[in-house]
C-alpha cells in the first residue's frame, strides 16, 4: 500500500491551532476535559496536525473529531474501530486517534473492540466511559451502576455494570490504562503513555455528565480512587498524588493487574502493558514486504492455455 | 460406431460431494481447451461441504457446454449426463435441464443393494423417453478405487467422457499430469492413469457412440477464467489496495485468491469480524487515500447498508461487490439469483445516491473495478459491482484481455467506458464539502461526519443546508444518467417485443435474440451493464418497441413486477412486463426467453 506523501508543518503547533468551534456539550461535561488532554499531548508532542487522524462513532463523544483542526471521520455508532484499521492499514504514517463512549465501544461496537484488541493495531483508544447513554437522554448503558434510575430502566438499572477494565485485560489487550476527564495531568501523561506504545492502547476514561448523573464522579475528592505507580508506568497526577493512596504496580504483572481492576476501590493509572504483542497492522504489511514482486504487466498469464 | 459432429453439446457429470466431479470437468476442460474448443462450465456445487454420500443433497457436479464459437452462456438442455448413482440422477432429473434425446449413463455399481431405488429411477428414465447406458466399473478399476480409499472414480469417469468427446487420451493424461501432478505421489498418480485408461476402454466397449466438436479457437492468445478469479485479477489492475472482506458464500473464493496474489502486487486482504467492520475498513483506507473494496453476498450486504448510506454523507469513495446469491434471508448459498437489486438501489436509510454496475460475464468482470473504481473517486459515493453466482463461478475461454496497470482513475481508457456504455464524466464535479484532501495534505484538514454538513464541513442543521447536500449529492448521480449512453442492443432497433436482461442473464438473451431471428422474429434485446442510474435515452428506445419486457433470475408475478421490471417502470413509466421472473436457482436457458417471446407475441 502506498502512503501519501507529507508536508512538514510551518510553525510549532499551538493550542490554538487545534480549535475549530466551540464543542456543542453541556455545561461541565468532561468531553471537554478530555479533548483538552489530548490537545495538550498534541501540542507537547508536536504533532502535525495534518499527520493526525481523529475517528469516532455515535454519542456525545462521538463529536469529538469535529472539535480537532486535524483530519478526522466521525463515523457511525459502534464501527469507529473498523475505520481505525483501514487507516491503520493504508496510513501506517499516520497519528490515530479512537474515541469511543460506553455505548459505542462496550454495547453496539462490543465486537470491534473484542478484535480491535486482538488485531493490536497501532492506535489510542479513548473510552469516554459516563456510565450511561447521554446524547439519547439517559439510557441504561453496558456500564450502570446497578440501581441508577435512567429512561429506560425507571424502577432502577436491573444489572451490575460491566467491568470495561477487567474485559480488555481478559481480552489480552496490550496496554489498559485507566484515567479520568478531571485530572488533566494524569490523563496528558496517559495520553503520552499510550501513544508511544506500539499497538492498540486501551485507555479507560471516567468521564462525568453533569446533565444527566450530576452525583457519580465525586470530582472534588479523591479519597475514594487510588494511582497505580511504576517506573515503566504512569506519573500520579502532581496535584493530587499527596492527597490520596498511591500504589506500587508492575504493568508487566497481569495477575496483579487484574486484582485491582476488579477491586471495589478505583485505580488510575498503567494497569498492564505488553510492548511485545504481534501486530496485526505489522503482519499485513510485512507480508507485502516480504512478497516476491509480480509484474503487473502479467497478471493474467497464469490462465493462459 | 459412429462419430457424430456437432456444434454445439452439453453434458454433466454427477457424483457425490467430495469425490471430485468438478476436479474431472477442470481436467477435461484442460483438454478442450488444449484442442481448440470453447467451453462455458457451471459447477454444481452443494452449499455443505460433505452431505452424506447417496443423497440427494449431495449432488455435486459440473456442466459443461462445448461449442465451435465462442458461448456466452450455460446454453438450453442436457445431451449427455454420466451419473454416479441414481440419486443424484433422480435428484438433478428434478430440475428438468435435459433434451428429450438425453443419453444417460447410469453407474450400476450400487445397484445390488439399491435395486428397487435404481428401478424407480430407471423407469422414471424411461417414461421420460432418455436413452440410459448403464455400465459397471470394471473389477480391475474397482480394486484400484479400493485402494485409493474410495477416491479415483472420477477419473476413471474422466477416461469414459473423453472417449465419448473423441478426446486424445494422451492429451487427457497431460492433462491430469498438470493438474494433479503435484499434489499427488508417483504410484498414486499412475493409479489414476489406470483408471483414466481403462475408462476409456469401458467406454470403447459399451458406447456405441462418439461426439465431435470442431477445433476453431487457435487463433490468438486465451484464457480460461472464472468470474470471481477475473474480478479479483481486476481488482489488482484497478490500483485498489485492500481487499476487506468477511467469508460469504459466493463472494469468498475473490479472498482467497487475492489471499495469495495480492501481496505481490503490494496489496492487502484483510479478513475482518464481521460484514460491518469489513466495508468500516475499506471506508477507514479510502478515506486515507488507498482505494478499497469490500465484498459480500445478501446477507453482507444488508448488514453493510449502515455504512454505505454513510459513505455518501461522508463523501467517501468505496466499491462493494455484491455476488447476489438466492434469497432472502440466507435462501440458496450456491444458487444464483438477482434479487438485491431493489436493496442496492434503495437500501440503506434516507436517499439514496448511488451507482450500481453489474457484470454480464468474464470480461466485464475483469474491467468493472477500474470502472467502479473511475466513478467512485470521481463522485466520491459508493459503487457497487453486481455479479451473482452464476457468474462467479462459471468459468469460459476469452481471448487474453488486455492489461491496464491503473494508477490514477482518469487514466481509464475509452474502450473500458464504452464497455459499460458511459462517456467520460466532466473533469470537477462539486461535492458537498469543498475540501476533499487525504490525511497528510497540509491545510486540507477536515473532518468528515454522517450528519448534515455545510460546504465547509460543519454541522449543520439548517433547512436549506440540507436541501443543499441533497441536491449536491443527487447531481453526481445526475452526471452518470447524462454520460450514459444507449445500451448494448441486440437484433432489430424496432420491432414487436424489446427483452431487456442484466447481468448473467444477457449471454442468454444474446443467444435467443439470434434464435428469434432466425425465426423471423421482431425481437430486439437490451443488456444494462449500468443499472443505477439508467440512461435518459431509455424512454426513446423503448417507444421504438410494441412492448418491453424484462428477463431475470428473481421473482415477479402478474401482481408483482420482478426487480428490473419494477425500476424500469418507475423510471420510464414505460408498462414493462417481467416475461421471465425465474427464481429457480437455475441460470435462465436462451430457448426459455424464445419460448416466451412467442408466448408474449401471441396474446
Amino acid at each position: 500500500m502506498s502512503a501519501q506523501t507529507v508536508e512538514q508543518p510551518k510553525g510549532p503547533v499551538t493550542i490554538k491551532d487545534l480549535q475549530t468551534e466551540n464543542p456543542r456539550w453541556c455545561v461541565g461535561c468532561g468531553d471537554f476535559g478530555i479533548i483538552m488532554g489530548l490537545k495538550r499531548f498534541i501540542v507537547e508532542r508536536q504533532l502535525s496536525p495534518a499527520m493526525t487522524v481523529n475517528v469516532s462513532g455515535i454519542g456525545c463523544s462521538g463529536r469529538a473529531p469535529n472539535y480537532f483542526n486535524t483530519y478526522g471521520v466521525h463515523s457511525i455508532h459502534g464501527r469507529p474501530i473498523t475505520i481505525a484499521l483501514g487507516l491503520a492499514l493504508a496510513r501506517p504514517d499516520l497519528n490515530l486517534f479512537v474515541h469511543a463512549g460506553d455505548g459505542d465501544a462496550l454495547s453496539i461496537g462490543g465486537n470491534h473492540l473484542i478484535h480491535g484488541i486482538n488485531k493490536n493495531f497501532k492506535c489510542v483508544f479513548l473510552l469516554y466511559d459516563n456510565e450511561l447513554y447521554a446524547l439519547t437522554k439517559s439510557q441504561t448503558s453496558p456500564t450502570t451502576r446497578k440501581g441508577h434510575v435512567t429512561t429506560t430502566q425507571p424502577q432502577g438499572t436491573y444489572l451490575n455494570p460491566l467491568n470495561p477494565i477487567t474485559i480488555a485485560l481478559g481480552l489480552g489487550a496490550s496496554f489498559v490504562a485507566s484515567t479520568a476527564d478531571w485530572i488533566p495531568d494524569h490523563l496528558t501523561s496517559t495520553m503520552k503513555a499510550a501513544f508511544d506504545h506500539p499497538g492498540f492502547a486501551f485507555v479507560h476514561i471516567s468521564q462525568r455528565c453533569p446533565h444527566y448523573d450530576p452525583n457519580n464522579f465525586d470530582h472534588k475528592s479523591s479519597a475514594w480512587f487510588s494511582f497505580l505507580k511504576h517506573a515503566k508506568g504512569i506519573e500520579p497526577d502532581r496535584r493530587l498524588a499527596d492527597k490520596t493512596e498511591v500504589v506500587e504496580h508492575d504493568p508487566s504483572d497481569m495477575t496483579k493487574a487484574f486484582q485491582y481492576a476488579a477491586a471495589e476501590r478505583k485505580y488510575f493509572g498503567l494497569f498492564y502493558q505488553n510492548k511485545n504483542k504481534p501486530r496485526y497492522d505489522v503482519i499485513l504489511h510485512d507480508l507485502i514486504k516480504k512478497a516476491t514482486p509480480k509484474d503487473k504487466a502479467k497478471i493474467l498469464d497464469a490462465y493462459l492455455i | 460406431m459412429s462419430v457424430e459432429k456437432r456444434s454445439v453439446t452439453r453434458f454433466e457429470l454427477l457424483m457425490d460431494a467430495g469425490f471430485g466431479a468438478q476436479k474431472a470437468g477442470d481436467i477435461l476442460l484442460g483438454a478442450f481447451v488444449a484442442m481448440g474448443k470453447y467451453v462455458y462450465v457451471d459447477p454444481m456445487i452443494p452449499a455443505e461441504i460433505s452431505p452424506p454420500a447417496r443423497s440427494r443433497p449431495a449432488l455435486s457436479g459440473v456442466i459443461i457446454r462445448l461449442a465451435d464459437f465462442d458461448v456466452t452462456n450455460i446454453g438450453n438442455d442436457t445431451d449427455l449426463i454420466l451419473a454416479s448413482h441414481e440419486i443424484v440422477l433422480d435428484r438433478r432429473l428434478e430440475d428438468r435441464e435435459y433434451n428429450p434425446k438425453c443419453v444417460v449413463l447410469l453407474d450400476m455399481g450400487d445397484s445390488k443393494d439399491n435395486a428397487d431405488s435404481y428401478e424407480a429411477v430407471l423407469k422414471h428414465c424411461t417414461q421420460e423417453g432418455l436413452s440410459v447406458i448403464p455400465f459397471e466399473v470394471d473389477e480391475a478399476s474397482k480394486t484400484i478405487v479400493k485402494e485409493l480409499g474410495g477416491k479415483g472414480q472420477n477419473i476413471h469417469y474422466l477416461g469414459i467422457l473423453s472417449y465419448i468427446y473423441n478426446v486424445d487420451g494422451k492429451v487427457v493424461e497431460k492433462e491430469i499430469q498438470k493438474t494433479l501432478g503435484k499434489k499427488l505421489k508417483p504410484e498414486i498418480m499412475e493409479k489414476n492413469l489406470v483408471l483414466f485408461r481403462n475408462g476409456y476402454q469401458l467406454a470403447k466397449e459399451r458406447v456405441f457412440f462418439q461426439i465431435q466438436v470442431d477445433n476453431t479457437a487457435h487463433d490468438e492468445e486465451k484464457i480460461l477464467i472464472d468470474g470471481n478469479t477475473s474480478l479479483s485479477m481486476g481488482i489488482i489492475d484497478a490500483g485498489i489496495k485492500l481487499y476487506s472482506g468477511y467469508p460469504i458464500t459466493p463472494a469468498s473464493s475473490m479472498m482467497h485468491t487475492l489471499a495469495k496474489e495480492f501481496p505481490s502486487y503490494g496489496g492487502m486482504v484483510h479478513q475482518a469480524e464481521d460484514e460491518i467492520a469489513a466495508i468500516g475498513t475499506a471506508i477507514g483506507a479510502y478515506y486515507g487515500g488507498v482505494p478499497a473494496v469490500t465484498c459480500t453476498s445478501g446477507p453482507g450486504l444488508s448488514l453493510k447498508q449502515e455504512f454505505i448510506g454513510f459513505s455518501q454523507a461522508a463523501e467517501i469513495p468505496i466499491i462493494i461487490i455484491d455476488a447476489q446469491r438466492a434469497g432472502p434471508s440466507t435462501g440458496m448459498p450456491t444458487k444464483t439469483e438477482q434479487s438485491d437489486l431493489p436493496a442496492v438501489i434503495f437500501g440503506s436509510h434516507g436517499d439514496y445516491t448511488k451507482i450500481v454496475i453489474s457484470v454480464s460475464n468474464v470480461i466485464d468482470c475483469f474491467y468493472a473495478p477500474h470502472m467502479a473504481r473511475y466513478l467512485a473517486e470521481k463522485l466520491r459515493l459508493p459503487v457497487f459491482i453486481m455479479s451473482d453466482f452464476q457468474t462467479a463461478n462459471s468459468y469460459k475461454v476469452i481471448s487474453k484481455l488486455k492489461v491496464l496497470q491503473m494508477n490514477d482513475v482518469e487514466e481509464i481508457p475509452d474502450f473500458v467506458l464504452e464497455r459499460f456504455h458511459i462517456n467520460r464524466l466532466p473533469k470537477d464535479i462539486e461535492m458537498v464539502r469543498t475540501l476533499q484532501a487525504p490525511p497528510g495534505t497540509e491545510g486540507g484538514m477536515r473532518r468528515v461526519t454522517g450528519l448534515n454538513t455545510d460546504q465547509g464541513g460543519k454541522v449543520n442543521y439548517s433547512a436549506g443546508t440540507n436541501q443543499h447536500s441533497h441536491q449536491i449529492r443527487n447531481e453526481k448521480v445526475h452526471h452518470v444518467r447524462r454520460a450514459l449512453i444507449k445500451p448494448e442492443m441486440f437484433g432489430p432497433d424496432t420491432g414487436d417485443i424489446l427483452v431487456v436482461s442484466w447481468g448473467s442473464t444477457r449471454g442468454a438473451l444474446e443467444e435467443a435474440i439470434s434464435l428469434c431471428a432466425k425465426e423471423g422474429l421482431k425481437v430486439g434485446g437490451m443488456n444494462l451493464r449500468i443499472v443505477y442510474p439508467l440512461p435518459l435515452i431509455l424512454k426513446e428506445i423503448f417507444a421504438k418497441y410494441k412492448k418491453i419486457v424484462t428477463v431475470e433470475v428473481a421473482y415477479g408475478d402478474n401482481l408483482k413486477p420482478s426487480p428490473l421490471a419494477l425500476l424500469l417502470r418507475a423510471e420510464t413509466l414505460v408498462d414493462v412486463k417481467s416475461m421471465i421472473a425465474q427464481a429457480t436457482g437455475r441460470p435462465i436457458r436462451p430457448k426459455s426467453i424464445v419460448q416466451m417471446v412467442k408466448e408474449v407475441l401471441s396474446k
